[in-house]
């Protein structure tokens, strides 16, 4: 597929040179997500078999839950799956740009929802004192939505990889040290991403622990300010890194790729409806 | 929703910008609806109404909310029906382990002893 012109009509949805006429990477992601939903649905239905006779007791998950922070965090993963289709089909369009700034939308909604999980997790251990290893509910809680929340990093890692790679140039590009370039793009996306979310739970920790909104803030800023002194170095940085620097090799051609790592997000978006309805809502029943 | 259906048929003319427009559109158009239906589901675990009720409605409305990012998000609605013959092989073997181990567990005789 990638050996098509760019300026070429070229069918997404049909590759006259594989005998199925699929694209081979559209085809492995396909069975790959097909297997992955045996894997999600083992651990699903480990947890939910659990939850039909809980021991005596045991933590009370009314008690333990946040529904409007999982709430919020599901509408982030529906709004996050929007953009990456808007990236899918910009890059069907041959428009870089639109890509680019669909593909970091996406990372950025990533890191919301991680961020939200790193926070629930937090809440639950230190408030809730619900434990991998004190309760089943905990267990089986823990292993399936830290399995889902590992599948969201790996794609954000992958998102993060295909927007430096977009940056490519294109080939007799007098551009050799493009490659060092783009590892310490990787470095400051991953740096400035980071240190994002560390700031994030930083300030929401201040605003709990606190009692006033003035001393929450007073504490806020003497607590993180070499972090963020740190991200905005690291976002100047990831600015830097993506000035024009002339025509790249990244246009229609590479939507396969794209598409591929689009059906792998969509994919954890759908894992997550399923996890939100069965081991959060049904729990209010 | 197959790839066999009418709409499919026009698929090879994805490129016309206006087909992009109106895909764009449907895009928007579905997170909306996939925002609407998830606040449904979280208004409707508080409605006084028999649990039968409540759980079939947020089944169906997950289920919904399922097909609509499968077919639209993941363009299985535009892609080879081979694609969607691989993906629901694994969400019918999916759904027959919940199924399986569901049952088996919810069994009173699975109940575990006291202790």
């Amino acid at each position: 597929m990638s050996s098509h012109s760019a300026s070429a009509t070229i069918d997404h949805h049909h590759d006259p040179s594989t005998s199925t006429g699929i694209p081979n990477k559209k085809l492995l992601m396909w069975t790959f997500l097909a297997s992955d939903c045996m894997f999600f649905a083992a651990l699903i239905s480990t947890h939910l078999s659990y939850r039909l006779h809980p021991p005596a007791g045991g933590l009370d998950p009314k008690v333990v839950f946040s529904p409007e922070l999982t709430s919020f965090s599901t509408f982030i993963l529906l709004m996050s799956s929007l953009m990456m289709a808007l990236a899918v089909t910009a890059i069907q369009k041959g428009n870089v740009k639109s890509c680019r700034w669909s593909l970091l939308t996406t990372i950025f909604f990533g890191m919301i929802f991680l961020g939200c999980q790193v926070y629930e997790f937090e809440h639950f251990v230190h408030e809730k004192k619900m434990l991998i290893n004190n309760s089943m509910l905990g267990t089986t809680f823990y292993t399936l939505t830290g399995t889902h929340g590992t599948h969201v990093a790996i794609g954000v890692l992958w998102l993060t990889l295909m927007y430096v790679r977009s940056f490519k140039p294109a080939a007799g590009s007098t551009q050799r040290t493009w490659f060092s370039h783009q590892l310490l793009h990787v470095a400051a996306i991953a740096i400035a991403l980071l240190l994002s979310l560390k700031i994030v739970l930083g300030l929401v920790h201040s605003l709990q622990v606190e009692p006033s909104y003035g001393a929450a803030v007073g504490a806020f800023f003497s607590h993180q300010f070499l972090s963020i002194a740190g991200a905005l170095i690291a976002y100047g940085a990831c600015f830097w890194f993506a000035r024009p620097r002339g025509p790249v090799d990244f246009n229609e051609a590479h939507a396969i790729d794209v598409e591929s790592m689009g059906l792998y997000w969509h994919f954890v978006d759908i894992v997550w409806i399923v996890i939100f309805t069965a081991v959060y809502l049904l729990e209010y029943l | 929703m197959s790839a066999s259906s009418p709409a499919a048929s026009s698929s090879h003319h994805h490129d016309d910008d206006s087909h992009n427009v109106s895909k764009f559109q449907i895009y928007v158009q579905i997170a909306l609806l996939l925002a609407v239906i998830t606040g449904i589901e979280i208004v409707a675990v508080y409605l006084p109404f028999a649990k039968w009720i409540v759980v079939t409605t947020l089944v169906v409305l997950s289920t919904v909310k399922f097909m609509f990012v499968i077919f639209y998000f993941m363009h299985l609605r535009w892609d080879k029906p081979f694609c969607t013959i691989l993906f629901f092989i694994g969400l019918v073997l999916a759904s027959g382990t919940m199924w399986g181990l569901l049952a088996l567990f919810g069994a009173e005789a699975s109940r575990p002893l006291p202790v």
